[in-house]
């Protein structure tokens, strides 16, 4: 194959589009730094042309050193992730329209980009090369703000996912010593026996670190509240979907995800409802979203899991959008300062309840489309208590997403903040959302036809008698619960206070160790290096010595000793010559 | 039509009748005139002479119509119709750009003579490349030689250690033609003849004799020695760093491509690989001298203070990959071979070029002058840096095409050491490179002292267009074909598939 072949494979792809896009608004000059968004929104356009002009198919199947890859691959499911990152990054450019740095320019076009790529790619390794992208892009949102504790926090973030990327990379040479391929496509935790495979293993991790599974989540409440506003939506909505999208191709019907996605969309119910911080209360939630689409991914249901996080992107990302806006006018996320903001941003406030009434599934929604076939996928797997899991954490979704942000930004007590309107570039991003939550919510049938496996819903209608009467059973009880608990002041006062999380005990009592661990390491190190640096300084020395202008290689030599040298090879070359 | 059935002799011809006239031009300025028609006329008939072959096939040309193989034929297939468009080429672009530069190196009454050498230079690497006849080469190889001593012996007015270098060049360059031609001797014993084809079916099928291989060997050592193969360079790098600026940009682009032609021409289509001495040859030989190019000659490089001299030491190592690709034996390692030919000689020509353009400015070609150039000189500093990306071999330009279809053919052959090495080996030009890309960048121009301001003393200016418009042509075709990469992969290809599968 030859190279024309790779740059032909690599123009056609919508990822490397936007990738190149990316690097070509960072060139703008900062004098021209309000040329970016509009070029940046013309990008995207170009890119989603793209998509729908290639249509379903794979391109870019080269043999790479005798390798076969697949460096592009839009398949329903590949597609249905594609487009809605499409649409998250146009509206999040919009919403970010008064920006004017050169590094979250570059960042909000580049990562978008490489989530798409892995989302897209064919083959293992073009999947590795986007996802250690998409870390290395992405903690530039982090270090956005440039104070000292977001750029530690952000040395924390790609800590972990150079983790997670070299875990992939072990799982994929892993996974390449048993088949003999490279394709990406159903993993599987186990063998055939039943035994854990080693390979599925190490790539299980390294896609659950990404999707923030329980005690791998971490990261996600460090970093993404420490961002910009702006970066902080740009963050929540492709890293975690990307692991989602992985998740769904390699590990479809994996039992365990079943447990492991519960498991995500309880815990973190706990620590939103009593952490005062809005924002990282919408972080917090994003876990617990991400844990109903994993656990459609064990059901099997990957149009529940893909069409969940579609939903999802959109509405989450509505509701982070209003809260931005608060936030943008105020300065502040604590709900103990906000409160009453109804009077002044009556638009946002809509805007940031149809986003509360989505991500509570209420009918009508985007939420309740999508949220019906995981419900529905695990009363079919007649396992009770998963069921009953996944409806309690329904109703926590409601509580600390769908009424806590509305309710203690816009409602509860008068902060005596009177901040003006959102500016029309975020209302128009946050409409636009919410119009797309209204318009999927009553006209199914478009999401249905993105779906990766259309086949699955040929009989399945959302809007039954059953389906509407379960879930408005489900919002009127929470809500009264909300009422009851809030009338008997029995509901966790607003109080201003950090919330420990399980990451408690690897910063203190983990912090011990691993500074013990780090001391060795130094010791071990400084006596290796100083070794290493004799060796080196000596063996640059003899280079130096060889080739350095003085040295034997560089001079320049009397003509006899040229004329010799040429007769040496000469003589070589007759030996080799008549010998043989 | 009369002038396509000529086309074969005109590149030659054109110079050939020409060029003495420009000798009788009244000074510098005519004779540049005249070298740039001339120069422009031959790389349109090789232009023309490679779409020709490209359609029609091999072309043979009988001069004076005497059959081969008592008469000498041209015989023109791609490999050589892609040299000669490399080598031609550079020619016309070095013609328009050497003016201003050469006006200040050599004295105004050498400037005619200083084109018509130019021009013969020109006219005898095409000649190399063009003839079918073996001994014709060695004629061809005479007349460009020669001309070499003269053009880099001009640089003494600068810089008098010119002279001594062409001297040392006019030995060794002698020494190298005396074992080709000793080579040619030992072969016409063994089989008779001396047209490239019919020694090629004389020798078909017949055991060997040592006869034969030790002509093998006296040929492989004296082009070896005119490619400056390692360790038979040392002639190179002082003349390349003493000759004129604009001699410099031409020999380096094309005169060490023509001898790296003719060694892949003799190996595969007059002797053929089927020759056991052949296959040990290339495996022990061969390979070890383009390792050991590739290694000392760009670590050499980086240890250099004058950037001409770095550059002339680059292009060993250079060189060496050229030979590694030809040392495969197949197809793909001769393609890669043959690619990397003509891509080096976009690069280097380009690189050399803006050297030459500082020259003019400050005078000197050391590390020096290059301090904070994207202040002083952009458009310069910015054809050195795209260069130099291509020469490490950055995607986009063609050192990456290079690179990459030199790593296939590694592959292919199972050599997977050899392509690491040559990784290993390109990240030594990262550093020679950068190196000079750092002082480029980041450093700012000296506030006094002689390198302050230009030669005369006035702030320094970007080089004039005569010179930019050539360099940033080259720079062009750099992109340019590493993006277009089925131009020169698809034609390297077809021309490999000839040279070493026998057919077209």
């Amino acid at each position: 194959m030859g190279a024309s072949d790779l740059f032909a494979a690599l123009a056609i792809n919508p990822a490397v589009i936007l990738s190149i896009g990316a690097a070509l608004i960072a060139l703008v000059p900062n004098a021209q730094a309000q040329l970016r968004r509009p070029l940046m929104l013309a990008v995207v356009a170009i890119s989603a042309f793209q998509l729908t002009r290639l249509g379903l198919g794979t391109w870019g199947d080269l043999v790479i050193f005798g390798e076969p890859v697949t460096m592009l691959r839009i398949d329903p499911l590949a597609r249905m992730f594609a487009v809605v990152f499409h649409i998250a990054a146009a509206l999040l450019i919009i919403y970010g329209w008064h920006v004017r740095d050169r590094a979250q320019d570059f960042a909000t076009l580049a990562y978008p980009a490489a989530a798409l790529g892995g989302v897209t790619s064919g083959d293992l390794v073009t999947l590795f090369v986007w996802w250690e992208v998409a870390a290395i892009t992405s903690v530039f949102l982090i270090w956005a703000p440039g104070t000292r504790s977001t750029f530690l926090s952000g040395m924390r973030y790609l800590m972990i996912q150079v983790f997670s990327g070299t875990l992939l990379l072990a799982g994929v040479v892993l996974t390449y010593r048993e088949t003999g391929s490279l394709a990406f496509n159903e993993i599987g935790l186990t063998d055939e026996t039943g035994a854990i495979k080693a390979s599925g293993l190490a790539m299980f991790v390294a896609f659950g670190v990404k999707a923030a599974f329980p005690l791998l989540h971490n990261w996600v409440q460090d970093a993404y509240p420490k961002s910009t506003l702006t970066g902080t939506i740009v963050l929540s909505i492709f890293t975690t979907k990307l692991a989602v999208a992985s998740l769904a191709r390699g590990f479809a019907a994996e039992p365990a995800l079943i447990y492991i996605g519960a498991v995500m969309t309880i815990f973190p119910i706990f620590f939103a409802l009593i952490e005062n911080d809005l924002r990282k209360v919408l972080c917090y939630s994003i876990n617990n979203q991400v844990g109903f689409m994993v656990c459609a991914i064990g059901f099997g249901t990957i149009n529940g899991a893909a069409g969940y996080a579609f939903g999802n992107i959109i509405f989450e990302g509505l509701l982070m959008m209003a809260l931005g806006a608060a936030v943008f006018r105020t300065g502040t996320s604590m709900a103990t300062e906000l409160g009453g903001l109804y009077r002044t941003m009556p638009l946002t406030m809509g805007l940031c309840i149809v986003g509360a009434l989505s991500i509570s599934a209420f009918p009508g929604t985007l939420g309740f489309v999508a949220k019906g076939l995981i419900i529905d996928a695990a009363a079919e797997s007649h396992n009770l208590w998963i069921w009953l899991v996944l409806l309690f954490a329904s109703a926590g979704v409601l509580e600390h997403a769908g009424i806590k942000i509305p309710f203690f930004t816009f409602f509860a007590h008068d902060s005596g903040k009177r901040p003006q309107e959102a500016p029309t570039h975020m209302l128009i991003a946050m409409g636009l959302a919410a119009f797309l939550c209204i318009f999927f919510g009553v006209q199914p049938q478009y999401l249905y036809a993105l779906m990766p496996e259309p086949e699955a819903l040929a009989d399945y209608h959302s809007y039954t008698p059953y389906h509407v009467i379960e879930q408005l059973q489900l919002l009127v009880w929470a809500t009264i619960a909300f009422g009851v608990l809030k009338v008997m002041k029995w509901y966790p006062a607003e109080i201003p206070s950090t919330n420990l999380d399980t990451d408690w005990f690897y910063r203190i009592p983990g912090r011990g160790l691993l500074f013990w661990a780090v001391d060795a390491t130094k010791a071990v190190w400084s006596i290796a290096w100083e070794g290493m640096r004799v060796r080196f300084n000596d063996a640059m020395a003899r280079i130096y010595a060889v080739h350095g202008p003085e040295g034997q290689l560089a001079r320049a030599w009397p003509i006899g000793f040229m004329a010799l040298s040429v007769a040496a090879t000469l003589a070589l070359a007759l030996v080799f010559a008549l010998a043989v | 039509m009369i002038i396509a059935d000529q086309l074969p002799v005109l590149p030659i011809i054109t110079p050939l009748a020409l060029a003495p006239f420009t000798l009788l031009m009244p000074n510098g300025r005519a004779a540049h005139l005249w070298a740039m028609a001339v120069t422009g006329l031959s790389f349109l008939f090789c232009a023309m002479l490679l779409a020709q072959v490209a359609e029609v096939g091999v072309i043979s040309y009988q001069l004076g119509d005497w059959a081969p193989p008592l008469g000498i034929e041209y015989r023109v297939d791609l490999a050589n119709a892609l040299v000669m468009l490399l080598i031609s080429g550079v020619a016309a672009l070095v013609a328009p750009f050497s003016y201003e530069s050469i006006r200040t190196e050599i004295d105004d009454r050498q400037l005619p003579m200083f084109y018509t050498a130019f021009q013969i230079c020109m006219l005898g690497l095409l000649g190399v490349v063009v003839t079918g006849d073996a001994f014709n080469v060695f004629v061809f190889l005479e007349i460009s030689s020669l001309s070499t001593y003269a053009l880099v012996a001009l640089g003494g007015r600068l810089d008098r250690r010119a002279l001594t270098a062409s001297y040392n060049y006019l030995v060794m360059g002698t020494l190298g033609a005396t074992f080709f031609v000793i080579g040619l001797g030992l072969i016409y014993q063994a089989t008779g003849t001396l047209n490239m084809a019919d020694i090629r079916a004389q020798l078909e099928g017949s055991p060997s004799n040592s006869m034969v291989e030790a002509s093998f060997a006296f040929i492989v050592v004296g082009m070896g020695l005119k490619a400056a193969a390692f360790p038979m360079h040392l002639w190179m790098p002082n003349a390349y760093t003493y000759a004129p600026s604009a001699v410099s940009a031409f020999i380096a682009a094309a005169s060490t491509k023509a001898a790296v032609y003719v060694l892949i021409r003799f190996t595969f289509t007059v002797f053929g690989t089927d020759f056991e001495f052949i296959q040990a040859m290339m495996t022990y030989i061969l390979t070890t001298v383009a390792l050991a190019g590739m290694f000392f000659g760009s670590l050499v490089a980086v240890f250099q203070s004058s950037v001409k001299r770095m550059l002339a030491y680059s292009s060993v190592g250079q060189i060496g990959y050229m030979l590694l690709g030809l040392s495969f034996g197949t197809e793909a390692g001769v393609q890669a071979s043959l690619i990397h030919l003509f891509n080096h000689g976009l690069m280097k020509a380009a690189l050399f070029m803006s050297v030459a353009c500082v020259m003019l400015r400050l005078g000197v070609h050391d590390c020096a002058g290059f301090h904070g150039l994207t202040k002083r000189m952009p458009f310069t500093a910015a054809a050195f840096i795209f260069a130099g990306l291509s020469l490490i071999g950055v995607p986009l330009t063609v050192g990456f095409v290079s690179k990459w279809y030199l790593l296939q053919a590694a592959f292919e052959v199972g050599r997977a050491w050899a392509g690491f090495l040559i990784v290993a080996s390109s990240l030594i030009a990262v550093v020679y490179v950068g190196r000079v890309v750092e002082l480029i960048l980041l450093r700012a121009p000296p506030e006094e002292g002689p390198l302050s301001a230009d030669v005369n003393g006035e702030p320094v200016r970007e080089a004039p267009l005569s010179m930019l418009i050539p360099m940033w042509l080259l720079v062009a075709a750099n992109v340019y074909f590493g993006l277009r990469t089925d131009v020169t992969a698809g034609l390297a290809g077809r021309a490999a598939s000839a040279l070493v599968g026998g057919g077209q």
